[in-house]
């Protein structure tokens, strides 16, 4: 910059104060505005996790004109929210009284939600939505709540194994497993012939309680239970016990993931794509992500449990669609009733998720998967214990040997208990 | 090079300035090297520093194969603008490119008008509740914002504030980035408004014009590198903010850049490392440039009003 | 002082008129304007915060002494329960752990960006031009860094499969670093929190720094080198003294930064694995009051944090409340 005279400058500053001033009259007309009515009192609006942007936008906008044209002046506006932080956004607009029209949540944030009364009552309507008599049991249960009902079932995932054909190959495997005894042994010939740094038969991360829980109601453990009102912690009795020893034991056999990583850092299919990964325990979808090289050598199966013959329980996650209160109910339903029916759930279970009815499952790995689920407990707390991370603490002692697995479960144990039964 | 006939002393002084000269050219050479070194941790220094950088704009080069790669490679062997070109056809990236300048526009211009006005009463005049006004700003800045965001939505709900409207979406957000730039604002520049001479004002006001008048027309030139600092801090805060924006731009057409990236990572599925290193890249450049234009001016700014303050 | 060096080179000359009167007599014509005046000016400052913050402020109070959980907040009502919040949170060991942790971390960072961010600044001054304006605009790079963009970076540069950083430290055989998980412990998780947020916060106060340095009269350091100061000396018997209010400010405003700091801690460590054993003060009151939808004891933890906050800026405050510098 040149030298300057205080007049240019002066000039220069001017200039700035009327262009500020400018903005200032235009940010008091807007807000003047503001004051005078709302928008359209005929939109419907919608919360869908950005999922549906990413993967199926032709079925929500099919089903958008659809209900635009059987209910003439009104005009669907979906919002598309992401996952870590649609709840405090769901929150705020809870607390302004202007929450969406419909919002898909997560199944395991149903509960708390229901407890509050944040949803309307659904069971009336269920007779209309399709298939609603064969909904998915773990997806149903997850949207009722003191005999309501207050979510449909939109989509559910499951949980398979997927697998490099040729390494299971060459390391001499002919039969997929159909007991964890097998995929155990599997794992160990893997290992034998695949010695780089590294690399894992089959990847778990160490504290994917997901893959963990499932051995444990693999051996007939659980979580937690009720008994007069009152939770109980359950994974120190000895079904759950035995279920957290298998785990170790595979893990140690089959895993070279960190054991305190979550499974999300990084993604079980990152390492596959870079070809240190024989399988991996996951959603059925990890299938998009391993990489060009191996898109044709990857298969998937269904985990085994330690049944020979029999499949391991998955976790049952999945969404649900609910109408917040102060919602315009019946074309919520009515939009619902259109994005759930048969038409569309086929068209979700074309793009590789379970659809949410049993009538609906095929014969695909992950439909077959999907037959066999568990789901957390639902209690309106269920949320703090996996924020408080009891069941990661507990999985990476246990798999660092930093406390026994008895001693690392009954403390996470009485932990659950506790969070459980706080008012 | 001296005749006999000089005298001792005339050698002596020559001797000596031959001498000093000899430790000028040492104290050059020394002063050469030590230079050569400073500049050497100089670039060791930035090296480190801007290593985070480069490696996301050199990730966002490389095709999906080298990114996934076991080993990783510094330069990508085969650099592509492919995830560039993905990231800029996303859905909503011109309107973020739009909805982020036109926040951070009006966000910096109102703020630091008002701002002025303010610092220019704390500077320069006494009154009762000065300094109340002084400890309320300072404890806005103290103030945990996670705390404020749903009673924030709430007050600008029910001022109509919270609608799909973009001028009102807009207008939301920019209120409410006023709110918490301002304190650090009206501060930074009564920093700057004190680092005027004294001599300066009294002479503006020898034209009989009042206080006020005297500082508009002479020493707001004066105190313009400080606008340029304190705008630069605004900018650049404005630009970075996440968590409001998030918030209270419910309809995608009204994101900011930041948020707009949030949604790389916010699928339940896979997260495109390539496409989000590309937009990274993408959201940082306008910043930088912002910066580098007006950086020459910071560095007066900055001192001015903190030495003061 | 008949001329004075303005910003840019501006030459302005002054008339110095050195009998007017310091201030005007107070009953010179509108007084009542002048009186006004300052009231006039903070006026705007004053509506927006008061009509943005107002509301807020007010609620932040009230909720501290209400259970307001999911339920209260759909009803909008929340039911009255006196300084509960504030003993569940005080009785709360958590809390306590938290706070003694947060405290520790906010030394460490803040000294170590004060430190590193000054010895940067004079560094700078004993760099040639040209290594002067490369680095600068390095720093200026890294300053405009959203943080969401800085914690994706970081994240992808240490992660456990390939991360560049396992990968150099092994190749520099500063050890064994090869699937090396940095996020294993409490320890090493704030580390790389520490790590994230000094480099982020290094260019502003470097910055800063340099701008000052360059106010210190070269005369002065001349001088005390001519008597035989090293340079250690110089900086703390000529250098300091003159920067001391840059500190000040700067490390006030660190202070008030990193006590609270949210973004980067949450999002580092990640959502899925924050937990009473690393938490931070920002990411405390952010899940056990909000994410957990426990309003009125989130309330309860902000007005706390507001509290001690201000506790370890005491002096700062002070400073800036003194009536002194009005001229």
């Amino acid at each position: 910059m040149g030298v300057q005279t205080p007049w240019e400058m002066r000039m220069r500053v001017r200039h700035f104060a009327a262009a500020a001033l400018g903005a200032a009259l235009a940010v008091a007309a807007v807000g003047a505005t503001g004051a005078s009515g709302g928008s359209a009192a005929n939109t419907l609006t919608v919360w869908l996790q950005n999922d549906a942007q990413n993967g199926w936008p032709d079925l929500v906008a099919s089903v958008n004109s659809q209900f635009e044209k059987s209910h003439p002046g009104w005009n669907v506006d979906v919002q598309y929210q992401t996952w870590p932080t649609h709840l405090q956004k769901f929150d705020a607009t809870l607390a302004g009284g202007n929450a969406a029209d419909v919002v898909e949540m997560g199944n395991s944030e149903m509960t708390k939600y229901m407890a509050a009364g944040a949803f309307q009552d659904l069971t009336a309507n269920k007779s209309d939505f399709d298939n609603s008599n064969n909904w998915l049991a773990g997806l149903a249960a997850s949207a009722r709540y003191a005999g309501k009902l207050y979510g449909v079932p939109y989509i559910a995932g499951s949980r398979v194994v997927t697998y490099r054909t040729d390494l299971f190959k060459s390391a001499g495997i002919s039969k997929l497993p159909t007991s964890l005894a097998a995929y155990t042994a599997a794992a160990k010939k893997l290992a034998a012939k695949n010695n780089s740094e590294g690399f894992s038969p089959v990847y778990i991360a160490g504290t994917d309680w997901y893959v963990a829980m499932a051995f444990v109601y693999d051996y007939g453990g659980k979580i937690a239970i009720t008994r007069k009102g009152k939770w109980i912690g359950t994974l120190d009795k000895p079904a759950a016990l035995a279920g957290l020893a298998a785990f170790k034991k595979f893990f140690d056999v089959a895993s070279r993931a960190s054991k305190t990583t979550i499974e999300t850092r990084p993604w079980p299919y990152e390492p596959y794509a870079q070809g240190k990964v024989a399988s991996m325990i996951g959603s059925s979808w990890f299938s998009c992500c391993v990489g060009d090289k191996y898109k044709s050598v990857t298969k998937q199966f269904v985990m085994p449990s330690h049944t020979n013959g029999q499949p391991m329980p998955g976790f049952a996650g999945g969404s649900e669609l609910a109408v917040p209160i102060g919602a315009d109910k019946a074309a919520a339903v009515d939009w619902i009733a259109a994005f759930t029916s048969t038409e569309s759930e086929k068209v979700l279970q074309a793009k590789g998720n379970v659809p949410n009815a049993t009538n609906l499952l095929g014969n695909s790995v992950n439909e077959r998967a999907a037959r066999k689920t568990w789901f957390v407990p639902t209690a309106k707390n269920w949320v703090n214990v996996e924020n408080g991370n009891i069941l990661r603490t507990m999985l990476a002692r246990i798999l660092t040997g930093k406390m026994t697995i008895k001693d690392a479960a009954a403390t996470a144990s009485d932990n659950i208990a506790f969070t459980l039964n706080q008012p | 090079m001296t005749t006999a006939t000089e005298t001792t002393s005339a050698a002596a002084t020559a001797a000596a300035q031959n001498g000093r000269r000899a430790a000028l050219v040492r104290r050059e050479r020394r002063r050469r090297i030590s230079r050569a070194a400073w500049n050497l941790v100089g670039l060791a220094v930035f090296a480190v520093m801007v290593f985070p950088v480069f490696w996301m704009a050199s990730t966002a080069l490389k095709p999906d194969s080298e990114i996934n790669s076991f080993t990783p490679t510094w330069f990508s062997t085969s650099p592509t603008l492919d995830h560039f070109r993905d990231a800029i056809n996303r859905p909503y990236f011109w309107d973020a490119v739009k909805n982020s300048l036109i926040i951070v526009g009006v966000t910096v211009v109102l703020s630091i008008v008002l701002a002025f006005l303010a610092a220019v009463a704390l500077a320069k005049y006494r009154f009762t509740g000065r300094s109340l006004f002084v400890v309320a700003m300072i404890g806005i800045l103290m103030l945990p914002q996670v705390g404020l965001v749903i009673p924030l939505y709430v007050v600008l709900a029910k001022y109509h504030l919270t609608s799909d409207d973009p001028k009102r979406a807009l207008t939301a957000v920019i209120i409410t980035y006023m709110t918490f730039l301002l304190p650090f604002a009206v501060w930074t520049l009564r920093g700057f408004l004190l680092g005027i001479p004294k001599e300066l004002e009294e002479a503006a006001m020898v034209d009989g014009s009042s206080r006020l008048g005297a500082f508009v027309r002479i020493l707001l030139p004066l105190v313009a590198p400080g606008l340029v600092a304190t705008s630069v801090f605004v900018v650049i805060t404005a630009w970075n903010e996440y968590i409001f924006a998030n918030v209270l731009l419910t309809n995608q057409s009204n994101h900011t850049l930041t948020v707009w990236l949030s949604y790389f990572t916010g699928s339940s599925r896979n997260t495109d490392w390539g496409g989000l290193m590309a937009a990274s890249t993408l959201t940082a450049i306008p910043v930088v440039i912002f910066f580098l234009l007006v950086q020459r001016r910071i560095a007066f700014g900055l001192t001015a009003g903190a030495v003061k303050g | 002082m008949p001329s004075s060096q303005v910003p840019d080179g501006t030459e302005v000359v002054v008339e110095v008129t050195p009998s007017w009167p310091r201030r005007r007599s107070p009953l010179t014509r509108g007084r009542a304007l002048q009186g006004a005046l300052p009231y006039l000016l903070i006026l705007p400052v004053l509506v927006v915060i008061g009509a943005v913050l107002g509301y807020p402020l007010y609620k932040l109070v009230t909720l501290s002494f209400q259970r307001y959980g999911l339920f209260e907040l759909i009803q909008r009502q929340g039911e009255w329960i006196g300084l509960d919040n504030f003993s569940s949170v005080l009785h709360d060991g958590v809390f306590w752990h938290t706070l003694e942790r947060t405290i520790v971390f906010t030394i460490v960072n803040v000294g170590l960006t004060m430190v590193l961010g000054t010895l940067i600044a004079l560094l700078l001054v004993r760099v040639s031009t040209w290594v002067r304006v490369l680095l600068t605009s390095g720093l200026v790079l890294v300053w405009s860094m959203p943080v969401v963009v800085a914690v994706q970076i970081w994240f992808w540069m240490s992660n456990f499969q390939n991360g560049i950083l396992n990968h150099v430290l092994t190749q520099l055989h500063v050890g064994d670093f090869f699937q090396h998980d940095w996020y294993a412990t409490t320890f090493s998780k704030l580390a790389m929190v520490t790590l994230l947020i000094v480099w982020g916060a290094i260019p502003f106060v470097t910055i800063t720094v340099y701008a000052g340095l360059a106010q210190v009269p070269r005369e002065l350091v001349d001088a005390a080198e001519i008597d035989g100061a090293g340079p250690l000396r110089v900086f703390r018997d000529v250098t300091f003294p003159i920067l001391k209010p840059i500190f000040l400010i700067l490390t006030s405003l660190s202070i008030i930064w990193d006590f609270g700091v949210f973004a980067q801690p949450y999002l580092l460590i990640s959502p899925s694995n924050v937990d009473a054993s690393n938490y931070l003060m920002g990411v405390y009151v952010y899940i056990e009051g909000y994410a957990q939808t426990n309003f009125g004891r989130g309330a309860a933890i902000s007005l706390l944090m507001v509290v001690m906050v201000a506790a370890m800026s005491v002096f700062y405050v002070r400073r800036m409340v003194r009536m002194k510098d009005v001229q």
